[in-house]
């Protein structure tokens, strides 16, 4: 891997207005709409209150926003000419993907310091100083499922569009992985099958150990193993359909 | 196999070459069975129509696809470790760069892949493209970018320069100026190899054009021979006016506009000294085929050049 490649790759992305806006920027207000400025955020749920428990879901919003949109368009880049470039030079696919990796890790990291940093500031409680940075360590780690997710869509659709789109997508994604607001009932039971169901319910785990309140305040408890078996699934599922498209793209050479 | 290079193997040598892509339906044969050697040195154009197997030749030479049957050597080992020892520079065609950056910042960025490379200031120099090091890529015109592409190619301080239409979609100041630029790389005795539409380029910068047809090679030589390859010749002269025209021998089409007359022939020295010794003929003129009409004569597509 090349530091300097990848600092000046870094440095791309971050100065990328529209796409910083909803890395860091919609994240971080989303958290002080519903998690600061409620009367709800103060009171406390499991081994915190309710604001930590939004600043960690909003910072998983975030997280995965940032590893999908690097992620598919580092597959866009390469299939669109850079990788004739790159392929002129002695930088293989391993180190590209060593690079994009780094990358996408380093800017998935700054949703989490804004939006932390604001609960910090702000009202968000949690029991132990570990729990800050293990629910941070868990949504830096799970939100590189996403990358999968990323790179499918870039190499599926070979369009920047294509990848704001699946970026876009995020969004649903959230709501019905019981990210944004708390679902109940029949949406609840279908929102274990979404895939940022589990990449959520684990960064939460060290607050809430799965348990999961719904509006009208029934509590039921996730296991562990269900949110892992549910990251599992959903990153075989991508990786698969990533590894389709990258076959197809490269035979279509 | 043998994988040190001699130091006086030639640039290019490529034997036998054929490459067919499996599409759905059919077996594309994009290059059938193309020898080609270009010594250290050369500069080299590539003509042909669109589809003609240029590419994909231009291709195997970079390493990027590998022949069906056939070898590619690249200054005496494979094209990927001459890539990979930084010997071959390319110049891709559209695409290829990232429109968020900087030009310098492009230059920089894939200079810090080369173990060693020429210094960015002086590839930017060299190419031209330091007024505008700046500027953001998506900002450049055509042939900014093009000279950006350029640099690209000199930074490994390559011996051979491969271009695949480098100055498409340019205008005509911006043509002038890369081939300027670019004749100051050939005589410093880089190996040029290009491929391209405009045949004024191939005559103006090359001394050795190739013409490819169909995935195969149909004329090699000096400007001079392709042009000599076209059969007919215009030979024009001033006629009075009302005097009705006698039979002239060899003509194979006549034009008469006002006292000017323009006579096609295969045998222009004939018809010149009949003109001049047995009619009242002044102001001769006699010119041989362009590139076009060679072109075309030599791929059989009148009328489409």
């Amino acid at each position: 891997m090349n530091l300097t490649y990848t600092l000046h790759d870094f440095w791309r992305q971050v100065r990328d207005v529209a796409n910083m806006f909803f890395i860091a920027v919609l994240p971080a207000a989303l958290f002080v709409m519903f998690g600061v400025t409620q009367g709800w955020s103060g009171e406390s749920s499991g081994h915190g209150n309710v604001s930590a428990y939004l600043m960690v879901s909003m910072a998983a919003y975030g997280a995965v926003d940032a590893t999908t949109s690097i992620a598919g368009s580092a597959a866009v880049e390469r299939l669109q000419g850079w990788g004739r470039q790159l392929a002129m030079t002695p930088m293989g696919t391993g180190g590209y993907a060593a690079t994009k990796v780094t990358v996408a890790v380093s800017v998935a990291v700054i949703p989490v310091i804004i939006v932390y940093l604001a609960g910090l500031l702000t009202n968000s409680m949690l029991d132990d100083l570990w729990r800050w940075f293990a629910t941070a360590g868990i949504v830096v780690a799970s939100s590189s499922v996403f990358a999968l997710y990323g790179l499918a869509a870039g190499l599926l659709f070979r369009s920047d569009g294509a990848v704001s789109a699946a970026s876009g997508l995020l969004v649903v994604l959230a709501f019905l992985g019981n990210v944004f607001m708390p679902l109940s009932g029949a949406l609840l039971d279908f929102a274990r099958f979404t895939p940022l169901y589990g990449i959520v319910g684990l960064a939460r785990y060290p607050i809430t150990e799965g348990w999961v309140v719904a509006v009208d305040g029934t509590a039921e408890q996730d296991s562990v193993w269900l949110l892992l078996a549910n990251v599992g699934v959903w990153a075989a599922i991508f990786g698969a359909i990533a590894l389709i498209a990258a076959r197809r793209a490269t035979a279509r050479r | 196999m043998n994988t040190t290079a001699p130091r006086e193997a030639p640039a290019i040598t490529v034997t036998d070459a054929v490459k067919s892509f499996r599409t759905r339906r059919e077996t594309v044969r994009a290059v059938k069975g193309v020898s080609l050697r270009v010594p250290r040195g050369d500069v080299v154009a590539l003509l042909g129509p669109n589809g003609a197997g240029k590419t994909t030749l231009l291709d195997m030479v970079l390493g990027m696809t590998d022949p069906t049957e056939g070898e590619v050597r690249v200054c005496g080992e494979t094209p990927r470790a001459a890539v990979a020892h930084g010997k071959v520079g390319a110049v891709q065609q559209a695409g290829g760069l990232l429109g968020d950056l900087s030009v310098r910042e492009t230059v920089t960025m894939i200079a810090s892949l080369y173990r060693d490379h020429a210094p960015v200031a002086e590839v930017l120099e060299r190419a031209g493209a330091a007024q505008f090091a700046n500027r953001k890529v998506s900002r450049c015109s055509g042939g900014q970018q093009q000279r950006v592409r350029f640099a690209l190619a000199l930074l490994p301080r390559p011996e051979l320069l491969v271009l695949d239409e480098p100055t498409a979609g340019m205008d005509v100041q911006s043509r002038t100026e890369f081939w300027d630029t670019m004749h100051v790389e050939a005589q410093r005795g880089l190996t040029v190899v290009f491929a391209t539409h405009y045949l004024q380029e191939a005559e103006d910068f090359a001394r050795r054009v190739v013409l490819m047809d169909h995935g195969m090679v149909h004329h090699d030589g000096t400007p001079d021979s392709f042009r000599s390859a076209s059969t007919r010749q215009t030979v024009s002269f001033s006629w009075p006016g009302t005097m009705p025209l006698p039979d002239l021998p060899g003509v194979t089409h006549l034009d008469r506009a006002g006292t000017r007359v323009t006579a096609h022939t295969r045998e222009s020295d004939r018809l010149a000294r009949v003109l001049l010794t047995e009619t009242p003929a002044t102001e001769l003129e006699i010119s041989r085929g362009g590139l076009e009409d060679a072109f075309a004569a030599l791929v059989n597509r009148s009328g489409e050049h």
